[in-house]
């Protein structure tokens, strides 16, 4: 059962061209249900990088002014052991803070060349004994009148609420995603029965001469797998260009936490892996099931 | 080279059977005609001998197999073994004769070379050496049934099952199809052959299988149409 090269290309290539409109309506399919789900899995990334920032139990960050000596820091530590409320906390100091910095910032050195490590604030990290907000909020004005204290960050206000906020922002989006992904593969049935359809002489001709099924079904299913991908591949510039419009509102904000919501290149191109995957898979899929219900009819 | 036993076939939704307990068995290089009123159970006889149905009951075998216990993916390689044709040739419009021949034997995987040596060779022994690169468009429909039987015979074929192949022909066409037909049987290969055309049947001189309403009623050498 030999699979000529020039033919299949021969058939796909008809299958492609014989319903431009058509190929075209399943392809921008596949590429709008894929930027919703490359969306949604950017979204959800860029807060897992963003909790990845406050460790498992800690609740808020002391950050000291840059200038605060050995006795200032004394003092805060001092207030940290005593209070009733503090489990653990972690003192960060320059090197640490300053290695952390440079991570964060590898793929920008223009930033890493305007600072040094002397510049770096120092800081506490805390975990409370309980997450109950009102205690937390009483140990933070506490702790932020303490002299040399610059600001306490506080995980359970900013980081809960854009989590939040994201979490139901990338849910409905998964939804929408998962929705279009449908639509996507139910055109690609479509298109393929239609495509099928318009065969449907020379097809039974291939099964009058003894063709096998899967020597019938692969040109439809190769039609499905490149209208899948040049689909998905679209879709990753939109992913892209999204990402990109994150980077430069964060990096404006002048937060060091923020700014990472948008992700590294990297990481778009995993993205963008997956939704290659997932593109082919529904486009070869789809077809697939078309071709076949249309050979055991 | 085929054998039925005890043959019964309904479809559904039809109060009478299409094939009824019909015994028959047709020797290798035979020419038989199954000769009867339209719906009584040609077609099914012959769709069931390439495994286009299933019977309902009884056994069928085709070339040594019995086509009962044959998984379906064999099914595409018991095809490769019986050539069909129809009254209305079933050929590829936008495919000119050459084409229309080879692509039985691309789509089954057949290398090129074999391709370019055996269209050629097949087009000229149907007649049509002189008509390779025109359209079926373009043809008579005796020339467009000798078309469909190049595409069946090209991969050389145990048996060729025709079903009322010269239904759309003229009585002379009919003639010179028939003679081919003859010739393709006269290598060996078996020919079955729905037909209610009197005349052709009475002239041919075969063995004749009469059908009525799904029974088998008469099955007669050097028959007639009666």
């Amino acid at each position: 059962m030999a699979f000529r090269p020039d033919y299949l290309v021969r058939e796909t290539g008809q299958n492609l061209l014989r319903n431009p409109s058509l190929s075209l309506a399943t392809i921008l399919t596949v590429f709008i249900s894929l930027s919703l789900m490359g969306v949604a899995l950017l979204f959800q990334s860029g807060i897992d990088r963003l909790n990845s920032v406050f460790q498992d139990e800690v609740e808020f960050i002391v950050w000291m002014d840059k200038d605060a000596g050995p006795v200032q820091i004394e003092l805060v530590e001092d207030t940290l052991d005593n209070n009733l409320y503090v489990r653990e906390h972690w003192y960060i100091d320059k090197d640490e803070t300053w290695v952390e910095f440079q991570s964060y910032y590898a793929d920008r050195p223009e930033i890493l060349e305007l600072l040094t490590k002397e510049q770096m604030p120092t800081s506490f990290q805390v975990a409370p004994k309980s997450s109950e907000v009102q205690l937390i909020e009483g140990l933070r004005e506490e702790l932020e009148t303490v002299e040399g204290v610059s600001d306490v960050q506080f995980a359970s206000e900013a980081i809960e609420n854009i989590a939040r906020f994201s979490r139901v922002t990338s849910l409905s989006m998964l939804v929408a995603a998962i929705a279009a992904g449908l639509a996507a593969a139910l055109l690609m049935y479509n298109s393929i029965r239609t495509a099928v359809f318009a065969r449907r002489r020379e097809i039974e001709v291939m099964r009058l001469v003894g063709a096998t099924k899967w020597f019938i079904r692969i040109p439809f299913m190769l039609e499905g797998l490149i209208q899948g991908l040049i689909g998905a591949f679209l879709s990753i510039f939109s992913v892209f260009a999204l990402n990109q419009t994150f980077d430069n509102l964060f990096t404006s904000f002048e937060s060091v936490t923020f700014r990472d919501v948008a992700l590294p290149d990297w990481q778009i191109l995993y993205i963008g892996g997956w939704l290659m995957l997932i593109g082919a898979l529904i486009g070869a899929i789809g077809a697939g099931i078309a071709v076949t219900r249309y050979l055991d009819a | 080279m085929i054998k039925l036993e005890n043959v019964s076939k309904a479809y559904p939704g039809q109060a009478q059977a299409a094939l009824r307990d019909a015994d028959a068995d047709i020797d290798k290089g035979e020419f038989v005609f199954l000769v009867g009123p339209s719906g009584s159970g040609k077609s099914t006889f012959l769709r069931l001998l390439n495994k286009q149905e299933e019977p309902d009951t009884g056994r069928i075998f085709v070339a040594g197999k019995d086509l009962g216990q044959m998984s379906s993916w064999k099914v595409p390689l018991l095809r490769r073994n019986i050539g069909s044709i129809f009254q209305d040739f079933k050929l590829l419009p936008t495919k000119t004769v050459a084409e229309n021949v080879a692509f039985a034997l691309e789509v089954i995987g057949r290398p090129r070379s074999v391709i370019r040596s055996q269209v050629p060779a097949i087009c000229e022994l149907v007649g049509l050496g002189d008509k390779m690169t025109k359209y079926p468009d373009q043809l008579s429909g005796g020339e467009q049934q000798r078309v469909s039987i190049a595409r069946a015979f090209v991969n050389r074929p145990l048996i060729l099952l025709a079903d009322e192949p010269t239904g759309n022909l003229d009585p002379q066409t009919s003639i010179g199809i028939m003679r081919l037909l003859d010739r393709i049987n006269k290598t060996g290969t078996t020919v079955v052959m729905a037909s209610h055309d009197r005349g052709i049947v009475d002239t041919m001189r075969k063995r004749v299988i009469e059908l009525s309403n799904g029974s088998i009623v008469r099955d007669q050498d050097r028959g007639v149409y009666e």
